[in-house]
């Protein structure tokens, strides 16, 4: 078991460990990869202009990941009416993440990197699973800019993010995010 | 601007900015379907539509129109809406979909789109339409184009008076 990669970023952003290439503060490259119906989908045109969740799991077969995807299915019932947006990427093909998509009941966009090239560039494959050559379980919470407010190395379970630290990561972009945060009031 | 005017009209659509007829199962022309990119409302029955789904090259098309019985209201945030939307966001999306709008409170129907024969049997089953009637038509090139699929799980719209699921604010 490899201890979180990198070191804390000092620019004040909430989060823990960097995990690859994602680092607090640093930009997600903007990727394109195809979603779970094979549509070609880039990065920032999903995320559009809200706070959104980008998670990297392993697969359908891993316990701990359908651990995981029960408490983004929590998530979602809020996320669905709150402006934020939720991503999922694994080496499975489009036709995996669809039938695995459709079990769960989520109603958010899964990616697809079978090529593992997006895995490469972010350095996230899972050495020690030599069987499926998976991602890293690694969560970020960025803004429209695609900058990581958080990061978290979910190689060991209790390294992913809680509903709550999601939930306040999405609160604080939004924050940020929306000039009228502070309601209109008379 | 993320909305444009949608009709289904009897005579010409006249300064529409993209028409098509619209023909039923049993082959009789129905009217035609016209949008208009602009922001006064152009004739008495238009409904706003997500501007996306509107594309003067597009090619032919099914479609599931629903529409509210006459005299008929309901609110969008009315929870048979909402699970619509959610639904929607589940299946499989189709080559495009909107809400239809005539203010900024009530649904007054969705529009869903194929454009291949494989996708017909999806309109059967329009989640929208266990709110309202369907009808299934056949609208020839020159006026539906593609959304993309939402990234989802947001079913709230940009703006209370925008359709969804136009994605973005302003």
């Amino acid at each position: 078991m490899s201890a979180p990669h990198g070191a804390r970023n000092a620019t004040g952003a909430v989060g823990t460990d960097a995990v690859g290439e994602l680092a607090v503060g640093g930009q997600v490259p903007d990727f394109e990869l195809l979603d779970h119906a094979g549509n070609r989908r880039r990065l920032s045109h999903l995320v559009g202009g809200d706070p959104t969740v980008l998670h990297f799991y392993r697969g359908w077969w891993c316990p701990k990941e359908q651990a995981f995807f029960r408490r983004l299915l929590a998530l979602q019932e809020d996320a669905e009416v709150a402006y934020s947006r939720m991503v999922s990427v694994s080496v499975d093909p489009p036709q995996v993440n669809a039938a695995f998509r459709a079990g769960l009941g989520a109603r958010w966009t899964f990616l697809s990197d079978p090529d593992r090239q997006i895995q490469t560039q972010l350095r996230l494959r899972e050495t020690t699973d030599t069987l499926n050559d998976p991602y890293v379980p690694a969560v970020v919470v960025i803004g429209p800019d695609l900058r990581i407010h958080a990061a978290y190395n979910g190689y060991w379970y209790w390294g992913r993010p809680t509903r709550d630290e999601l939930v306040r990561h999405l609160r604080d972009i939004s924050r940020d995010l929306r000039r009228d945060w502070e309601a209109p009031t008379p | 601007m993320s909305r444009c005017w949608l009709a289904l009209v009897d005579g010409p659509a006249t300064g529409a900015d993209a028409a098509a007829r619209a023909i039923a199962a049993d082959g009789h022309s129905v009217g035609i379907l016209a949008a208009w990119r602009r922001r006064a409302k152009p004739v008495r029955d238009a409904l706003r539509v997500d501007e996306r789904l509107i594309d003067p090259d597009g090619s032919a098309a099914w479609i599931s129109l629903v529409l509210p019985p006459p005299g008929v209201r309901l609110a969008f945030d009315d929870l048979a809406v909402q699970q619509a939307r959610r639904l929607v966001l589940l299946h499989p999306f189709p080559a495009a979909v909107s809400t239809l709008l005539r203010d900024d409170s009530h649904f007054d129907g969705a529009i869903t789109v194929t454009h291949s024969a494989s996708g017909q049997h999806r309109l059967r089953d329009d989640p929208f339409a266990r709110i309202f009637p369907s009808r299934l038509l056949a609208v020839e090139a020159g006026i539906l184009g593609f959304v993309p699929p939402p990234t989802g799980p947001t079913i709230e719209r940009y703006g209370s008076g925008n359709p969804w699921p136009s994605d973005r604010f302003g």
